[in-house]
């Protein structure tokens, strides 16, 4: 295997994270793909770390920071999503209008 | 075999991740963003970092896809399972995907042809070390912001009566 078919691999995943983060309609499926996009990201890291620095461990170091942010994002994320949700009884974002007055 | 491994491993994961975009059923995106999240920490086994693949289960595919499946279960409503789940939106959403390959192809084909060239050692007795070397003031400040996040969590969805 080259490196090359690790960043293909994480280039598409995170091409449909995008991609859902673009076209979904809902805020769990947005927070959702934005996890997907962070997962294409590790495994450039891990990718990265393993061909061209195979002595060194920073590129898993830095994986687990980032799985740690992912973490304390989507527990602020999905919050969030529960108290709009209590609000405006909506998870759609189209209907979170609550600032149009 | 290498091979074997890293295609169906791809194949799992590209196949869930646009289940996980296209379905209607945001209960089955929830269980496929699950399975997708395995098939990553599959490739971080086929990539020899033993520690990660440990981490990814526990913290994504038991820590966050179950939280996930949580929210779903209690923010969701019927109408969610078979209401259309995405915008009208898709063409230009296709075109910014094809814009960033396009670039990203630029910098993917300069690393055709690098293969590994040391087998894969054990990495959790290094990163152990570089944890509490070199990385200590990061690994600190990320238990800080765990813990804000755990604070912000549980104050955004406290019943009303406890404001």
């Amino acid at each position: 295997m080259t490196l090359c078919h690790y960043l293909v691999l994480s280039g598409l995943l995170f091409l449909i994270g995008l991609f859902g983060a673009l076209t979904r309609r809902n805020v769990i499926g947005i927070l959702m793909s934005i996890e997907l996009m962070f997962n294409a990201a590790n495994i450039n890291l891990a990718a990265f770390n393993r061909f061209l620095h195979p002595d060194a461990v920073i590129g898993n170091a830095v994986t687990l920071f980032l799985m740690a942010v992912a973490a304390a994002e989507i527990v602020v994320g999905l919050a969030l999503v529960v108290a709009i949700y209590r609000n405006t009884n909506t998870i759609y974002p189209e209907k979170m209008d609550l600032l149009k007055g | 075999m290498e091979h074997i491994v890293f295609f169906t491993l791809s194949a799992v994961i590209l196949v869930s991740a646009l289940c996980v975009v296209l379905l209607r059923n945001v209960l089955h995106c929830a269980l496929f963003l699950g399975l997708a999240l395995l098939g990553v920490a599959g490739i971080f086994g086929s990539l020899g970092a033993d520690f990660l693949f440990a981490a990814q289960i526990m913290i994504y595919v038991s820590g966050i896809a179950v939280l996930v499946l949580f929210v779903v279960m209690l923010a969701g409503s019927k109408s969610m399972l078979h209401d259309k789940q995405t915008n009208d939106q898709y063409m230009p959403a296709i075109l910014i995907c094809g814009g960033v390959f396009w670039g990203m192809w630029a910098y993917i084909g300069k690393f055709s042809g690098v293969t590994a060239s040391a087998q894969a050692k054990p990495t959790t007795a290094l990163i152990g070390k570089l944890l509490l070397s070199e990385f200590a003031v990061p690994f600190e400040l990320i238990s800080l912001i765990l813990i804000v996040a755990l604070v912000g969590a549980i104050l955004f969805t406290r019943p009303e009566e406890l404001k």
